[in-house]
């Protein structure tokens, strides 16, 4: 599991950024894709072309520095206003979320996503997604649903807080997003038996 | 392996152009939240310099509202925008340096701190508070924390960000500049799945190569409805969030309010409540016949029994109590101008007031009134609320009702209004 292609570009593809993005296109374009993915996401150096580089690089310095400024003003009104004892607190609240997102929920999401595409090899693509699609839109309403059952359990301090039923609309609102997503589905299925009428871009996978 | 990762998660909606688009939607939502946090911030905590604008009257029920509209809308746009760029978390080599080191460390603490901002947002308005620190200090720090991570991570990625802004930068046709990228990325994938197809029986050996394989098996969705289902799965699913707990603030959306934590016209009289007077320890002061409400202004006192409050000229305002969860309630109060009371006393015209709740403990047991509020014609010491006398858990026998303040600072259960010299 070593670099496919060691083209020497590794270090010089990333350092250079976009123009590297472009020129990996040509030959090689087994290797340099994904790579590109990642370093499109990369910090290129300032200066892509040398005229704008210099108002480039300056905004870009004004820019870093302020946010170096704003953060550290925020650090100071945390030390300011909050006892000591508690920050450790809020450090692990931070360290535990980039845990819990990067280690837990991200793959968890890469693997539903890969398996449901596999599951559903025999169907057309827009079907794959319309159905993720589905997946992912009532995943996130439930994030923020489901804490309102758990907080009700700990019983509100009154009975204006959390006054709905929300485990039932909660069941509502999936019943209907499936019912949605089905009725897409099908439609996308029917239209996708057709290609040459339809989305010609999906006809030519 | 780093590689082998980054390939595993190529995917056409990971891609700078993508970063750019859904990066600046969460970035304005950010500095919305901002915004508005920190009007929020100074009309609890005012310097003395200050003076804020009473019109419109439900100024705060806008802003807060959005703070929370737009805290809400953060959800999917923020796991979005941590989707698109997941691969960048396997670059290789990890570290180049030590820019790069605090390159990646900002971005981790930017992640993490955005992850916890938005959540103790969240479960704070469902009035849930699982976090071993408080919140509005933290909630404040992180403010200021995610604001200038926000500007250097901006600064950082700024020729991405240029390149990638409009549409049109790239090869021109409908889907964008990173066509070819993708384009390269399904050849990529054909190539290998091909590769292996003519390999025959030698199939990749080890886990990851297994694990690619099937990766590779599986159907191919052209980059261009991949593209356009991310984007509408953004769209839906921060439409969804947003309108149906929006209905707590924005009365068209009360019918689809399925998931606030609040629901108008929901509480005693119809207005939702948020300290109770248990919680307050007030009830027996407040239920006592010998409760009065005494103004105080340089030197002199005049207490006012409730009856000597009502049968002092009476105004109906409309206004609404709006709080710093976000959800507000228009109602119907009646009462005493409180300008009525300063005159009264010979208050001067730029009088600043503290005000008093029977209330022992509790940050907001004495809040301060800028002069501005207290020469509005529609703030009122309120006696009825909606037609009927004030309810207890509404602040009996006397509240504060002012336009334009967050719910905390229309303070319940009044004892004491002084003249702050
Ligand atoms: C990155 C996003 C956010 C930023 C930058 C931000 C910033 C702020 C700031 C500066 C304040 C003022 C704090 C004070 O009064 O000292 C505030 C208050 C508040 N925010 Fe946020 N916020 C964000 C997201 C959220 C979200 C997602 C929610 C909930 C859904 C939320 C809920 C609240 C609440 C309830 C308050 C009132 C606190 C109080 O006065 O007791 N915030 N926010």
């Amino acid at each position: 599991m070593t670099r496919p292609d060691a083209d020497g570009s590794g270090h010089e593809t990333s350092r250079l950024g976009m123009r590297a993005h472009k020129n990996a296109v040509g030959p090689n374009p087994g290797d340099g894709s994904t790579e590109r993915v990642g370093n499109g996401l990369n910090p290129p150096p300032a200066g892509i072309t040398p005229s704008s580089g210099r108002r480039m690089r300056n905004i870009r310095l004004v820019l870093v520095g302020g946010g170096v400024l704003l953060m550290a003003w925020g650090a100071l009104v945390m030390f300011d206003s909050v006892r000591p004892a508690r920050i450790p607190g809020v450090a692990l609240w931070i360290a535990a979320a980039i845990v819990l997102h990067d280690g837990i929920v991200a793959p968890i999401v890469l693997a539903g996503g890969i398996a449901l595409r596999r599951a559903g090899r025999r169907i057309t693509g827009t079907v794959v997604v319309i159905v993720q699609s589905g997946i992912v839109v009532g995943s996130i309403v439930s994030l923020i649903a489901v804490p309102t059952l758990v907080a009700k359990n700990f019983a509100p301090a009154n009975p204006t807080v959390l006054p709905l039923n929300y485990g039932l609309n909660l069941g509502i609102f999936w019943v209907v997003l499936a019912a949605v997503t089905v009725g897409l589905s099908v439609w996308a299925f029917l239209r996708g038996r057709h290609p040459a009428e339809t989305f010609p871009d999906d006809s030519g996978r | 392996m780093m590689y082998e990762a980054q390939r595993a998660l190529a995917s056409p909606v990971r891609n700078p152009r993508m970063a750019t688009v859904i990066g600046r939607l969460l970035g304005a939502a950010f500095l919305v939240c901002f915004g508005t946090g920190l009007y929020s911030h100074f009309l609890q905590e005012p310097q003395d310099w200050m003076r804020f604008a009473t019109r419109p009257e439900y100024l705060y029920q806008v802003t807060q509202g959005t703070h929370i509209i737009a805290g809400i809308a953060c959800f999917p746009l923020l796991l979005a925008k941590l989707y698109i760029v997941f691969p960048d978390l396997f670059a290789y080599p990890p570290l180049q340096g030590f820019v790069h080191f605090l390159e990646r460390a900002s971005i981790a603490l930017f992640v993490g701190a955005s992850l916890v901002q938005i959540t103790i947002g969240l479960l704070n308005t469902y009035q849930w508070y699982p976090w071993p620190f408080p919140f509005r200090q933290v909630h404040f720090a992180l403010g200021w924390v995610l604001i200038g991570l926000l500007v250097i991570h901006i600064g950082v990625k700024l020729p991405i960000i240029a390149r990638y802004w409009s549409k049109s930068s790239g090869s021109g046709d409908d889907s964008g500049d990173d066509d070819h990228l993708v384009d390269a990325v399904s050849a990529d994938r054909a190539s290998h799945a091909e590769a292996v197809r003519l390999s025959g029986a030698s199939r990749p050996g080890g886990v990851t190569g297994r694990v690619l394989d099937y990766i590779d098996a599986t159907p191919q969705v052209t980059s261009r409805v991949s593209r356009r289902g991310f984007l509408t799965t953004v769209g839906v699913a921060t439409t969804a969030v947003v309108g149906l707990t929006a209905g707590q603030t924005f009365t068209p959306l009360n019918a689809v309010n399925l998931f606030a934590p609040r629901k108008k016209g929901v509480g005693q009289q119809g207005v939702p409540v948020n300290r109770t007077s248990e919680q307050a320890k007030v009830a027996d002061a407040a239920m006592a016949s010998s409760w009065t409400l005494t103004l105080a202004v340089s030197g002199t006192e005049r207490s006012f029994t409730r009856a000597e409050l009502l049968a002092l000229p009476q105004t109906e305002v409309r206004l609404p109590i709006a709080c710093v969860e976000g959800w507000s309630q228009m109602a119907n109060w009646r009462g005493v101008r409180l300008r009525d009371l300063a005159e009264m006393m010979n208050a001067a015209p730029e009088t600043a007031f503290r005000l008093i709740s029977l209330e022992q403990r509790g940050s907001f047991s004495k809040t301060q009134m800028g002069s501005e509020y207290v020469r509005d014609p529609l703030t009122l010491v309120a006696l009825e609320l909606n037609g009927e006398t004030l309810d207890l858990e509404h602040g009996y026998p006397a509240r504060m009702i002012a336009p334009g303040r967050p719910g905390v600072l229309q303070t319940k259960w009044l004892s004491r209004i002084e003249a702050i010299s």
